[in-house]
């Protein structure tokens, strides 16, 4: 087996040159081999000589040591020493003994510094061609038109062409064709679809939490947007900045806010048994991580537990950066159902549509009563002497789901009031709850157990104080808070609380007396809903009780209410004027007493085309509130108003601190000025910054090519390869920033060149002297991505579900798989209907248990930040193809269509359902074998009614009325072409 | 194909899939193939194993303080007022020539005390499932890094053509059950066509195995000889070694069909089998079930097998929770044992037994004459390993009295995989995988063979 891997063995640095250069052919050995001792870690394990410090590694090699070490035999003196378990190949002490002998000419780490633009000619071809001519190679001549036209569809759209366009394609025999053709694709909404799936894979985007529970999350409108910024072609800078630190720029916009759902998409950990502090930091961690792996390839984590092995990044540098990070008003466990905090609303265009048509509307209602506001005052003046002596609120407010009206009551300390049909809100329902009280105790609570800690929330007068508290477990999962001042006693208070479903303490407003009141949150960490595992909570409501004897109240309570929506301040004011309308005549009122006296007339009295514009804007109000409802959040980033503490971690421990370290970027790196993360988001994104560019068009490179001109996507340090073609990477990183970081343009210059546009075909000696194709000695020709073989499947035939972003859909998935491995409630509920047959970054994506094709054919897990892209070839694939009902069904309605659209002949049935799989025409070889396998299939069948009939019945969508006999056979044919080499790879 | 082709094609097989340049065999080694029996949810060391007859004298007693140490405790039992010891309800026996202690819950698996090695000194970093399993698994708590398994297939391929090299098999238990996740039999960042291949009850016992329903084997034949035939011409054309492996892989597809169900069809099995290994083993997906598999799976060279049978994370009820576990893994486990044996398997097959972590001394909740619960404790746990060079008859380690630290002779869960691996003939120092600039291995930069435990 050895023999026949040398053969491979990239036999194209040294021969072809006899000068060495320090970056490509001597740091990766020392780093490899050396490093990991002798490199910017030596001084913690108590080693003198660093040699990838350049005056020291000069003085071990001008005393001669460098090259005595490596070659000696003495176990003692031995380098790398055995224990190590690294050696150097006799190559590679050829290599160091040589690049002495040469002088030793040192150079700093290529991708560390900025990268140059090209002096003399240059384009992709121009560098591609010249190092293939090194080499004695040249490219291939170009890919017939078709293969042109379905590689390029497919890497612009993640679709195959169809047979018209491919037609269109072809009629069109300007010289111009193939860049009309590129640029209709890239204008096409399906772009930005492809190009958000392997950012998708960068940012670990999913749709549960991963961890324990895995429970689900919504982040959909932040993917949404990633498909969004690609369609529009957002300068790439601005959208990394976006995604970095929208929230902070000045005036944040929608947008801009909603794009750093990018660093939230970490996984959250809502285990019971956890200690939240530990996973508080492996989020902030995993930021650090991702966002080094993504906008800088390199590989930052290393540096947490001591300094980076290889690349000169400090311990202390890593927690720099980190704080960045770690400024989040955020917790440590996460919200066991639903989006973790911070969060923001994030309605969709539509629901944006319609808010602000709502809007238009209700400016026009209260532009109407504007006008005529100095008349309704004069007439309501007159009438207001007549108000009736009675309590009132208005319409809006009577819709209390608990609601008493009349005079104070008494509670002795053994009533209580229950209530079994109002108040049935969960931790993350919108609610508020108000009285009059006047005594100690509990006021209003739904708790289960009768006792004060309880399963529930409750209302309580305590020491004095407003206590309100929201409980799942009273150790470790709940949210109190209790106003600071008591209330003054020997009177009544009007109370209440207002509650926003965020499921923290920021979202409870309590008042008194129509005021807000200052609180003291006690604790903060509510993470589990009443309805936990599936349970149903069945408790009532309480009023005077339900949190054990001791605390039934004692006193009077008056006007209990409980509203299903948050209250705003005015209409808590309102609720505690306290007065009979009867009382406000005629003196001098407070704004909300004198907002009370308005409503009651707008309500009751006023003209009737008064009242009636009052109705519709009061019922516009309340539609507005119920379409806000409704809008999806999203997790955003957001800074704590006081910001937090970091500390550097000694061994990377949560409960390890050490000293105490702030903001601050890599010093090996250009720096500027970063206080804070917007800072340094404007770091990376720094024309100055030499990682940014070269790391994004290599990943294009790589999306386009199959392999980064850098090898190591996620590495660019000393550890990652050494670029096949450096100066073209330089060209392409200059060119992006010089452009304005057009993504587009930058993609359609890959796609135009000769190097993309070559034919794919190799020879026995192009496979010798370039088995990998790091060169371009030819096309690419690449197994395509797991979502692009069920787009392509769907799309051939004629099931694909074209629809522009939303919530993400659950396709046919084998029965049981989630059923298996989770824990309660969390059933796989398969769509029905079209979202079964959505593109596939749709697709519900469930970390512990992603979708099997996906994984099958290499998908990242989406557990943790994946740039490099993965390809294997195995039976598990074969089988996936063969016997998956998306492809089974998708098999039969291409037999359909072979039927239906393909001429009345077998012969042209065959070509259409060929050209439709494959984007060609069939070679008559190619054409005989598929007649037979028709052939073949058509006698099967005329013997067997029931298999066709069973065949035919696999799947949701139902085919037109075809001869049973004929469609399966056709069907056959169809998933004989669905598992072709040909139909999984870009050719 | 030519013969050049042919070469080429099974090169990009070899690099395309990942592996460490074939077989990594490192010195001779005694084990061929594992079996691990993962008791999922934590079983109790005290209530099985490790015998404390001293606890009865400290019933209800809080745990001294000498012995907690302040340790960490999970965010359930955290805030409890007091820890009262709970010794286990169960008796204890000494069994075998060696005299191992057992409760009387495994009376099958104690009839083995001669051929198992009790590791009674395992400790664990983590202290809830997800980290601790994804700990025990991957040799790291977090996500992304490669499971044993995929490790061991990486490193040692398979030994048959026919059937993947690590095989994952979940049951479901009676008692308290976690969550599993994919990542704990995933590749990591080693290739996926290394990840285990999940082995399920039921009609298809691998996904998307059988042929749809309508088309039966001879035309699945055809096809396959059709599309070799579409595959080749373009082979011939383009020269792409990778389709050459496509047709490779297509051809063990097909015979996956066959090797899979004739694998997973128990019932040429004679009577004697399911009366050894108890009524359960005829039901499909059942623990007893899966173990009669991994002996069918053992049998045909597969080199690594997984069991997972969740339901042993008892906070409370402990005593009647266990001894379902018990009744539906003792016997089976004991058959497997027995039924490799018998087969001259176990000789080369290393099969281990055990969960993420311990339980606590203290109980959980009230402490009543006939209940208590356990909380998760990762200072100190039991596993059992037989066969595959580890020495029978041997208990290693010691706890204190409390089952709470470890008195002797410690060893960690990246001991355990570095002695694993020692079986299976490979220095777990020299299985890497270079990723992200670094080499990464099973064992991190951790990990001791542990001698004493070798035959």
């Amino acid at each position: 087996m050895r023999v026949l891997l040398a053969v491979f063995v990239p036999a194209m640095v040294l021969a072809a040159e006899p000068k060495l250069e320090f970056n490509r052919d001597v740091r990766p050995i020392l780093s490899d081999k050396c490093y990991h001792c002798h490199g910017p870690d030596a001084k913690t394990k108590g080693i003198p000589l660093r040699l990838d410090v350049e005056a020291e590694a000069r003085a071990a090699i001008a005393a001669g040591k460098l090259v005595a070490r490596i070659t000696t035999d003495k176990k003692g003196q031995q380098m790398p020493p055995p224990y190590s378990g690294l050696t150097l190949t006799a190559r590679e002490k050829e290599t160091l003994a040589a690049w002495v002998g040469q002088g030793a000419e040192w150079q700093p780490h290529w991708s560390f510094v900025p990268p140059k633009a090209p002096a003399g000619p240059a384009s992709i071809d121009h560098f591609v061609a010249a190092r293939l001519s090194k080499e004695g190679l040249a490219m291939r001549p170009p890919a017939s038109r078709e293969t042109q036209a379905r590689r390029v569809t497919l890497d612009l759209t993640g679709l195959p062409p169809t047979p018209q366009e491919l037609d269109a394609f072809l009629r069109d025999t300007s010289p111009k064709a193939y860049e009309k053709l590129v640029d209709r694709l890239l204008a096409s909404p399906r772009y930005g679809e492809r190009m958000a799936a392997r950012w998708l894979d960068a940012a670990r985007y999913a749709d549960t939490n991963g961890y324990q529970y895995d429970g689900e999350r919504v982040m959909w409108r932040w993917r949404d947007y990633v498909i969004d910024s690609f369609n529009r072609n957002k300068p790439f800078d601005r959208f990394v900045l976006e995604q970095l630190a929208g929230d902070m720029l000045p005036n944040a916009t929608f947008e801009q806010r909603l794009a750093t759902g990018f660093n939230r998409n970490h996984r959250g950990n809502t285990e019971d048994g956890i200690v939240p502090e530990e996973y508080a930091v492996e989020y902030v961690v995993d930021r650090v991580e991702t966002t080094g792996a993504v906008f800088l390839g390199l590989t930052l984590g290393c540096a947490r537990c001591h300094n980076h092995k290889y690349d000169p990044l400090t311990q202390k540098e890593f927690y720099q950066i980190f704080s960045y990070f770690n400024n989040v008003p955020e917790l440590g466990r996460a919200m066991k159902y639903g989006n973790s905090p911070p969060l923001m609303p994030a309605p969709t265009a539509e629901q944006q549509a319609a808010l602000a048509a709502l809007d238009a509307r209700i400016a026009g209602q209260e532009r109407w009563l504007a006008a005529r506001a100095p008349a309704i005052e004069a007439a309501r003046r007159s009438w207001e002497q007549t108000m009736p002596a009675v309590h009132w609120a208005p319409a809006s407010m009577r819709d209390g789901e608990y609601f008493t009206q009349g005079a104070p009551e008494r509670f002795d300390g053994s009533r209580v009031e229950v209530d079994a049909k109002s108040g049935k809100f969960d931790i993350d329902d919108r609610w508020s709850v108000s009285a009059w009280v006047d005594g100690q105790g509990s006021v209003l609570t739904r708790i289960s157990g009768n006792r004060p800690e309880g399963k529930g929330y409750g209302l309580h007068v305590r020491e004095g104080k407003v206590f309100f508290h929201i409980t799942s477990n009273w150790v470790n999962d709940a949210l109190r808070v209790e106003t600071v001042k008591p209330l003054e006693p020997g009177r009544a208070h009007h109370v209440a609380v207002t509650y926003t479903g965020s499921r923290m303490a920021e979202g409870v407003q309590v008042y008194v007396d129509g005021q807000p009141a200052a609180t003291t949150t006690i604790m903060d960490t509510l993470y589990r809903p009443f309805r936990n595992a599936g349970g149903v909570y069945k408790e009532p409501v309480r009023v005077g009780g339900g949190a054990g004897k001791e605390q039934q109240f004692r006193g009077t309570l008056g006007q209990v209410r409980l509203y299903a929506r948050v209250l705003t301040g005015e209409e808590v004011a309102m609720l505690a004027v306290g007065q009979p309308l009867s009382a406000l005549a005629g003196r001098k009122r407070t704004p909300p007493e004198q907002r009370q006296v308005e409503l009651y007339y707008l309500e009751t009295a006023a003209a009737p085309e008064v009242r009636a514009a009052w109705r519709t804007l009061a019922g516009l109000r309340e539609q507005r509130e119920k379409l806000e409802r409704t809008f999806p959040t999203v997790m955003v980033m957001a800074e704590a108003p006081q910001r937090k503490p970091t500390h550097l971690l000694l061994r990377g421990q949560y409960d390890k601190p050490g000293e105490v370290v702030e903001p601050g970027l890599p010093a090996f790196l250009p720096r500027r000025a970063a206080a804070d993360r917007l800072g340094f988001a404007q770091w990376v994104v720094d024309p100055a910054n030499p990682l940014l560019a070269r790391v994004t068009v290599n990943r294009f490179w790589q999306s386009l090519f199959g392999t980064g001109i850098v090898k190591t996507t996620e590495d660019f340090g000393l550890q990652g390869e050494w670029p096949t073609h450096p100066e073209l990477l330089d060209y392409l990183a200059t060119e992006f920033i010089r452009g304005g970081w057009d993504t587009k343009a930058m993609v359609k210059r890959m796609v135009m060149s000769s190097a993309y546009r070559q034919s794919s075909q190799a020879t026995p000696e192009l496979l010798q002297r370039d088995p990998d194709n790091r060169l371009l000695s030819r096309g690419p020709r690449l197994r395509m991505p797991a979502e692009m073989i069920r787009d392509a499947a769907l799309h051939a035939a004629g099931l694909l579900h074209e629809k522009l972003g939303g919530p993400s859909v659950k396709p046919y998935q084998p029965e049981g798989l989630w059923k298996e491995v989770i824990m309660q409630d969390f059933e796989y509920d398969q769509a029905k209907g079209p979202d079964l047959y959505r593109r596939s970054l749709y697709t519900f994506w469930k970390r512990t248990s992603a979708p099997p094709m996906m994984m099958n054919f290499d998908a990242s897990q989406r557990e943790a930040c994946t740039v490099r892209e993965n390809r294997t070839n195995t039976p598990l694939q074969a089988l996936n193809l063969m016997n998956d009902v998306t492809f089974v069904e998708a098999a039969r309605f291409i037999g359909q269509r072979m039927l239906l659209e393909g001429g009345a002949e077998a012969d042209s049935r065959l070509r259409h359902g060929f050209r439709m799989a494959l984007g060609r025409l069939p070679k008559p070889a190619e054409l005989a074998v598929l007649r037979g396998s028709l052939n073949y299939h058509l006698d099967y069948f005329a013997g067997k009614p029931a298999e066709a009939k069973a065949l035919l019945w696999q799947g949701e969508s139902r085919s037109a009325q075809l001869p049973e006999r004929d469609l399966a056979a056709y069907q056959a044919v169809a998933s004989l072409l669905l598992n072709t080499d040909e139909f999984v790879t870009k050719e | 194909m030519q013969r050049r082709q042919f070469l080429a094609a099974l090169t990009t097989l070899l690099a395309e899939n990942g592996y460490a340049e074939g077989p990594v065999v490192h010195h001779a080694p005694k084990a061929k193939r594992v079996i691990t029996l993962f008791q999922h949810g934590g079983p109790s060391q005290l209530d099985l194993f490790d015998y404390k007859p001293n606890l009865a004298k400290v019933r209800g007693q809080d745990l001294p303080d000498s012995i907690r140490r302040g340790q960490r405790l999970t965010g359930m039992t955290a805030y409890q007022a007091t820890f009262p010891t709970a010794p286990s309800l169960f008796q204890f026996a000494q069994h075998g020539q060696s005299g191992a202690w057992f409760s009387e819950l495994l009376p099958h698996m104690a009839k083995h005390a001669d051929r198992w090695t009790i590791l009674k000194s395992l400790s664990t970093e983590q202290i809830n499932h997800d980290p601790a399993v994804t700990f025990f698994q991957t040799g790291f708590q977090l996500a992304g890094r490669p499971s044993i398994g995929s490790w061991v297939s990486y490193g040692l391929g398979s030994e048959n053509k026919d059937l993947p090299a690590f095989v994952v098999m979940i049951s479901q238990g009676r008692g308290n059950a976690q969550a599993l996740a994919d990542r704990m039999w995933g590749s990591g960042f080693i290739p996926t066509s290394h990840q285990g291949v999940k082995f399920r009850g039921g009609k298809d016992p691998v996904l998307y195995l059988s042929d749809p329903e309508g088309y039966d084997r001879t035309a699945r034949r055809r096809f396959l000889d059709d599309l070799g035939q579409l595959n080749r011409l373009k082979l011939d054309e383009y020269q792409d070694p990778e389709i050459a492996t496509r047709i490779a892989q297509y051809e063990m597809a097909f015979r996956m069909q066959a090797s899979v169900p004739e694998l997973a069809d128990l019932s040429k099995e004679p009577e004697s089998t399911f009366a050894l290994y108890g009524p359960e083993s005829r039901k499909p997906g059942s623990y007893a079930a899966n173990c009669i598999l991994a002996r069918r799976l053992a049998e045909r060279g597969v080199r690594f097998i997984q069991l997972f049978h969740r339901g042993w994370d008892q906070h409370g009820s402990l005593p009647k929770q266990i001894r379902w576990q018990c009744e539906d893994t003792d016997q089976p486990s004991a058959a497997l044992l027995t039924d490799l044996q018998q087969r001259g398997l176990l000789e080369d097959t290393l099969v281990l037994w055990g969960g993420e972590f311990g339980r606590t001394v203290y109980s959980q909740g009230t402490l009543t004459a006939t209940d208590y619960g356990r909380d998760h404790h990762p200072r100190c746990f039991t596993m059992l390993a037989a066969g595959g060079g580890f020495k029978p008859g041997v208990s290693y380690g010691e706890t204190d009295d409390y089952s709470y630290n470890i008195a002797r002779d410690p060893m960690d869960v990246h001991d355990l995989h570095a002695t694993m691996l020692h079986c299976l003939g490979v220095d777990h120092t020299k299985l890497t995988f270079k990723f992200q600039g670094r080499h990464y291995r099973l064992t991190d930069v951790h990990g001791r063979v542990i001698r004493p435990l070798l035959a």
